[in-house]
């Protein structure tokens, strides 16, 4: 369920979303200004949305899919805004506007009328701790895997020997790309690290084991494995650059699959049925 | 026959760097070429030969521009060993106000590969050198080459057409700058030493790279020029460790084949661990294997695909450029007076008009005299000094007119008849002088 806010928040990131976009076809004008100005905006109208729902559930609210996204599409417009604004990279708009719209679209489409009510057991102070790591390494892997299709991108029309983009001279250069992919990498994979381990300790707790094998964790722990060996491929062979893109578009590729897949196909505890 | 202008050769938009880098000269070999040429090609009165990494042409000045065109494609063919078919399709031919406006264009810089890239006109300034040392620079050569610099001097000052990254070596900055986020961790390689390619190594010294290599087959050429740039040499025939050291190599050596292959770079690049490496080759012929663009994380850049790099900003330097256009059009028009000044026809009727003059002087000087006369006697006397004026004139008209067939003496020729003959010149206060030393004697 959301809030009034939702609604117009989605709109925004519609509207910033095609400013973002038109900025890469060449517009310069007013619509490429105000792109990164309404990302924000859509972004704070949906804090208000989170906070209200928070505040109605007592906890964060991530009891289902649909508000799992709706927050992986929050964190994502916010880290967002912070390379676009900090590492001076609207490109990075240009993937994430549109990704976070479609996200938070797609949530509000599905959003399952009425609360859902969350067991007392799992009104823990681990839930926001353990869930907002998760998201953030997500959000991270999101925006690692859009910075190396931008690096694919520019990396090609490099060697073609074209422009980069329409704003050619402001495109950020190949290297600086792969070094904020890197650093995406590795900010996300100690978000994932530490949401496993929080996991582990809240299941403790709660459960009295650690680790039960339910899909979720199972794949957690092989996309761990993943982006351990894509940082590893970096460190040791000196894989980077174009290699590097590739694979953390690939790894994204079975992330992207087993959050859709385990939450909707084969949902355990973590995907809202905890009996 | 009219002594006309002429211009024939290829340039970057009408031949592909494969045919420009056959027929380039050397810059060593360019005076001996020039000889060669004027002894294969005697249509041509005067020449010479510009020839740069974007074009290689023949400046010249012929009374017969198909025979001119003609011999200096053989001499071409020949003296490179380039079939006349391989090159032939991108020759363009320019005789008298084309030739002239295309001379202006090129040493203004609007028709560089990048427009107002300020390089060419020392390379203009070079050849004009080479022809004046070669002897094969004549009156009209002299004067057209610097004109051409006068006109330059006159778009760079008034237009804009030279500010900003307008370069090849900007370009080739620029184009670093895509690639590496900053340069002060990465070092610069320099094989050789051509004008274009230390200016790329400048510009990326002034940046701020970290360490800057030279190397060139002479040894001391590299030493010196590691010493002006900051940067230190390295053997040439110990290069290749250097390479991996490298993250921009500007290759810029004469060599007949490439330099690096492709095979050999891979394991330059294994070494490096992946790191970027932008190569930029701006030797002609070039120095690179066209095939290391295809390697992982290298770039290879040529002069050709710089100038797609430089588009940025084409909008106003156009606008410049236009500006620029009608100074060179000016210009030539005046030229083309000068000239046509030079010509035969109005040089042969400067000349008959002041030795006519003179005699009209002398009549009137006389006149006194002649009234007294009776009219036959006056006949006479007008008859015999028509007769003595035509008399003269023919000898130097027809002498004139023989020696005319000998491009380009004819004009000279005539031009110091003209200029002998001229009534308000020095020379004929000369003549007067004379006449009147002939008169006391009489």
């Amino acid at each position: 369920m959301h809030t009034i806010w939702l609604i117009p928040a989605v709109i925004l990131y519609a509207l910033a979303a095609a400013g973002f976009v038109a900025e890469r076809l060449g517009a310069n004008g007013w619509p490429a200004r105000a792109a990164t100005p309404l990302l924000a905006a859509g972004a704070a109208l949906q804090s208000i949305d989170l906070l209200v729902r928070g505040v109605q559930a007592g906890n964060i609210p991530v009891t289902d899919f649909a508000q799992s996204l709706v927050f992986l599409a929050w964190l994502t417009a916010l880290l967002s805004l912070y390379l676009i604004v900090r590492f001076r990279m609207p490109v990075v708009g240009a993937f994430a506007a549109p990704l976070v719209f479609l996200a938070v679209a797609i949530a509000a489409v599905m959003a399952r009328p009425g609360r859902i009510a969350m067991p007392g057991a799992l009104r823990s102070a681990w839930l926001p701790v353990h869930v907002t790591l998760a998201l953030l390494g997500y959000a991270l892997f999101v925006l690692a895997a859009g910075v190396s299709v931008v690096y694919l991108v520019y990396e090609k029309r490099l060697k073609a020997k074209r422009p980069l983009d329409a704003g050619d001279q402001r495109a950020p250069s190949l290297e600086k790309l792969d070094r904020v992919n890197y650093q995406l990498l590795g900010i996300g994979f100690l978000m994932l690290s530490l949401a496993i381990i929080t996991g582990a300790i809240w299941a403790d707790a709660t459960w009295g084991h650690y680790w039960s094998w339910e899909p979720e964790e199972t794949w957690s722990l092989a996309i761990w494995i993943l982006y351990a060996a894509l940082l590893e491929s970096r460190l040791a062979a000196g894989w980077r650059g174009r290699r590097a893109a590739a694979l953390t578009i690939a790894v994204f590729t079975v992330l992207v699959g087993s959050f859709v897949g385990v939450s909707l196909i084969a949902p355990g505890k973590h995907g809202g049925n905890f009996g | 026959m009219r002594e006309t202008v002429v211009i024939l050769g290829v340039n970057h938009r009408t031949a592909p760097v494969a045919v420009r880098e056959r027929l380039a000269y050397a810059e060593h070999d360019a005076s001996a070429a020039l000889a060669r040429l004027r002894q294969a090609a005697p249509a041509l009165g005067e020449a010479a030969l510009i020839s740069t990494c974007n074009r290689v042409e023949v400046i010249g000045v012929t009374a017969d521009a198909e025979r001119a065109w003609a011999e200096t494609v053989a001499f071409l063919a020949r003296d490179r060993g380039i079939a006349a078919d391989d090159f032939a399709p991108a020759l363009y031919r320019y005789r008298e106000r084309d030739a002239v406006r295309h001379l202006f264009r090129v040493g203004a810089s609007l028709d560089s590969l990048v427009v107002g890239e300020p390089q060419i006109l020392g390379q203009l300034k070079n050849a004009y050198a080479q022809a004046a040392e070669t002897g094969t620079a004549g009156l009209v050569l002299h004067r057209a080459f610097h004109k051409a610099f006068a006109v330059a001097k006159r778009v760079r000052k008034t237009t804009l057409i030279g500010r900003g990254s307008v370069s090849v070596a900007s370009a080739a900055v620029n184009l670093a700058n895509k690639i590496f986020d900053t340069l002060a961790d990465k070092t610069v390689l320099l094989m050789g030493a051509g004008a274009m390619a230390e200016l790329t190594a400048r510009n990326l010294q002034r940046l701020g790279v970290r360490s800057l290599i030279v190397t060139s087959r002479t040894f001391d050429h590299a030493v010196a020029l590691a010493r002006e740039l900051g940067g230190t040499a390295a053997p040439f025939d110990d290069f290749r460790p250097y390479l991996r050291l490298a993250d921009v190599v500007i290759g810029s050596l004469a060599a007949a084949r490439t330099v690096i292959g492709p095979e050999e770079f891979e394991g330059v690049i294994r070494e490096r661990r992946y790191r970027p490496a932008l190569l930029i080759d701006l030797g002609v012929p070039r120095n690179f294997d066209a095939r290391l663009n295809q390697l992982e994380n290298v770039y290879l850049y040529d002069i050709d695909d710089l100038s797609g790099v430089v588009a940025e900003s084409r909008e106003e330097r156009e606008r410049e450029a236009a500006k620029a256009e009608t100074i060179v059009e000016s210009e030539v028009g005046s030229f083309l007076r000068w000239l046509n000044g030079l010509e035969l026809v109005p040089a042969i009727k400067d000349i008959r008009s002041s030795v006519e003059q003179l005699r009209d002087f002398e009549l009137l000087r006389h006149r006194a005299w002649l009234a007294t006369l009776e009219p036959a006697e006056r006949e006479r006397i007008e008859g015999l000094t028509r007769g003595l004026v035509n008399k003269i004139l023919h000898r130097i008209l027809s002498g004139l007119r023989e020696s005319g067939a000998e491009a380009p003496n004819g004009i000279y020729a005539a031009e110091i008849a003209r200029r002998l003959l001229a009534p308000d010149s020095a020379a004929d206060d000369l003549l007067d002088d004379q006449a009147d030393d002939g008169d006391d004697e009489s």
